[in-house]
């Protein structure tokens, strides 16, 4: 991640205002803009940016803030708290050991489904759980071959169909099968939709009636815009997303429409994807991920001093 | 706009404190329509400059006056100044009696080998010859995708499997299209981070070694802030990166293809950061997941919906 102009960014403005020997409202305006900016160059939500804005104006008494140093302190403080509580989305499920679970996924057209579905299955693989994979994808040209193929390299059992269309039947079918197999984690690979095409999201609730996941993980790419926002909230309405997964955090995208993710849907996020490769795959912890969306890979420390 | 709308009479300046607020809301609504937030302050701004000083004509009011400038602004800059005409190109390539290519390239999955059998399809239904070349040799299914494309379509593909030198594959495919009669060749490439070097050394390689007609940068209607990246690091690095052997003439993005139109509601500021930054024309439009869901850009419609 290239976070290094938009640190020397908001250091700029921050250095500006602890040289300051006496801080007033036009001060800490001035300095809060400049956050807001670097915000919204990363993607966060135009709204969420005001409110964020609006918050932090209030949490701060001028009174307080002496000397620039500490009004420096006290505002990046307010910042990170404010942006790491828009973050947490709760305690993210884990499968657990002896319980067999369904997960499922879904998520936007080409925002990484399969592909972390794959790198899902191989990090649960490598900690001793029994997986597998269930393409129910019989939209999309090579789905099939994509998820065999990627399941084939990270030695996975996987099922699917080149020439049933129906993914229900295909979900239904792939999942019994390894629930009689005793595999401990059946992920259910599904295709790309979006909210502007009900005929897709009323497919994806089938999908999820007839396999009954203990989790539903919605993929986003870590690149989306101020879309982003809305499109979570509709499939958070049509299923029941349990997690997020931020993809493609090895771009320059800063990866901000996560809040908006997270914020509609109300749920935590558990992993980060950094590469195409199936070991590209990070646990996710949301104050690094705050630190880096800032631009402030020190910012814990400062906040500890 | 709430802010109140002000009359005066004729003849007096536009000043900065006039206009500031009103682009500052201009601003914020361009960037809730997900224009990135660089080139929303550069609209802005270079509105403010043109605007500052300006005589106002009797009974116009502020807002009218800088809503006025934001809209012919937008026009401007989504009308290319160049036109690319691709099935005339195409057309005019097969009476010279050559192949005319065209290479779609992008950051991973946003639908790089779907617009491009759609494009086919588009050339195929004006009477032209097409040929599907699949030089994502690393992607899994990548091949199996394309061929499934050109089976439904029923035109050929010419593939050599995975891991191969991607750039080779073009060129034996280019070859192979002069040899059997082929009027277009619709290149397909590997998604790629416009910050991965050796990957982008790569695509620079498959381009300058095959020259194509066109260099089709695929870009998505959802993707944020990073359109601007990912638009100038495309047309730099194919440049900077360029063999030395070609470094006479570099060749760099030609076009956008926009995709999933469809995904984004009135939020379709994207297509204006990337015409922005790279001055390229958009030629095609992607708007759904079939084969005839391909446009071409109506520049009023964007303009309305980023107004709206
Ligand atoms: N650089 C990078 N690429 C990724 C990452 N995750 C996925 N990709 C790439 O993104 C592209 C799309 O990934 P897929 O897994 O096919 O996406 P999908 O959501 O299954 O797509 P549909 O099934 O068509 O909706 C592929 O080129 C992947 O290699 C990531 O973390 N980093
Ligand atoms: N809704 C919608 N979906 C689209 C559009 N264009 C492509 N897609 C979908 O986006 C997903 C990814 O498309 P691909 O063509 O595989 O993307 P790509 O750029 O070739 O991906 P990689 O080769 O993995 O980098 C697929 O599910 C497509 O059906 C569009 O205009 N609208
Ligand atoms: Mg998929
Ligand atoms: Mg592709």
């Amino acid at each position: 991640m290239v976070l290094t102009e938009l640190g020397a960014r908001l250091s700029g403005a921050l250095v500006k205002m602890s040289k300051s020997s006496k801080v007033d409202q036009d001060v800490v305006d001035a300095c809060l803009k400049e956050i807001c900016t670097a915000l919204l160059q990363a993607d966060v939500n135009v709204r969420l940016v005001k409110q964020l804005q609006t918050n932090v104006k209030m949490s701060l008494n001028l009174e307080d803030l002496q000397s620039g140093f500490n009004a420096q302190r006290i505002l990046q403080k307010s910042v990170f708290q404010e942006l790491t509580r828009l973050m947490d989305g709760g305690k993210p499920w884990v499968p657990k050991k002896g319980k067999q679970s369904v997960v499922m996924f879904v998520g936007l057209q080409g925002n990484g489904k399969t592909t972390t579905c794959t790198k899902y299955a191989y990090h649960y693989k490598r900690k001793g759980f029994k997986v597998a994979m269930v393409c129910a994808d019989t939209f999309r040209a090579g789905a099939f071959d994509q998820l065999k193929q990627n399941a084939t390299k990270a030695r996975v059992p996987f099922f699917g169909s080149h020439t049933e269309t129906d993914p229900v039947k295909i979900a239904e079918e792939g999942v019994e099968r390894f629930r009689t197999e005793k595999v401990d984690i059946i992920i259910v690979d599904t295709s790309g939709r979006h909210k502007q095409e009900s005929a897709l999201f009323e497919e994806m609730r089938n999908i999820s009636e007839v396999v009954q996941p203990n989790n539903v993980i919605y993929v986003m790419d870590g690149a989306m815009g101020q879309a982003a926002h809305d499109q979570a909230l509709a499939f958070r309405d049509t299923v029941d997303v349990g997690s997020i997964i931020v993809t493609k955090m090895d771009g320059h995208a800063k990866g901000g429409g996560a809040l908006s993710a997270v914020a509609a849907t109300r749920s935590p996020v558990c992993f980060i994807g950094t590469g195409e490769h199936m070991d590209e795959f990070e646990p996710f912890e949301a104050e690094s991920f705050v630190s880096r969306l800032l631009g402030l890979g020190d910012f814990k420390g400062l906040m500890n001093k | 706009l709430s802010q109140a709308i002000r009359f005066a009479s004729g003849g007096t300046e536009l000043d900065d404190q006039d206009i500031a607020p009103i682009l500052e809301t201009l601003k914020g609504r361009l960037m809730g329509k997900n224009v990135a937030e660089e080139i929303a302050s550069k609209l802005c701004e270079s509105i403010r400059t043109s605007l500052v000083g300006k005589k106002r004509a009797a009974l116009s009011s502020i807002n009218g006056i800088v809503e006025g400038a934001v809209e012919d602004a937008l026009v401007r800059i989504l009308t290319p100044k160049k036109q690319t005409d691709v099935l005339r190109e195409a057309m005019r390539a097969k009476s010279d009696g050559r192949v005319y290519s065209i290479v779609f390239i992008g950051v991973n999955g946003v639908g790089k080998s779907t617009n491009l059998a759609k494009v086919a399809h588009w050339l195929m239904g004006h009477g032209l010859k097409v040929m599907l070349c699949a030089c994502d040799t690393f992607r899994s299914g990548a091949v199996e995708q394309l061929r499934t494309h050109a089976t439904r379509l029923g035109i050929p593909l010419f593939e050599r499997g995975y891991e191969k030198d991607p750039s080779s594959v073009a060129r034996e495919g280019l070859k192979h299209a002069a040899a059997t009669g082929i009027d277009v060749v619709l290149v397909d490439t590997a998604g790629r981070m416009q910050d991965n070097e050796p990957l982008m050394r790569a695509l620079a390689k498959l381009v300058h070694s095959n020259d194509p007609d066109l260099v089709l940068f695929v870009g998505e209607m959802l993707v944020g802030n990073d359109a601007v990246d990912q638009l100038t690091k495309f047309h730099q690095k194919l440049i900077d990166l360029c063999p030395v052997a070609k470094a006479s003439k570099p060749r760099s993005v030609d076009a956008i293809c926009l995709t999933k139109y469809d995904t984004v509601d009135d939020k379709v500021g994207a297509a204006l950061s990337m015409v922005y930054v790279s001055g390229a024309p958009i030629v095609f439009v992607g708007t759904g997941q079939s084969y005839q869901d391909l446009r071409k850009l109506s520049v009023k419609n964007f303009v309305d919906q980023l107004m709206r």
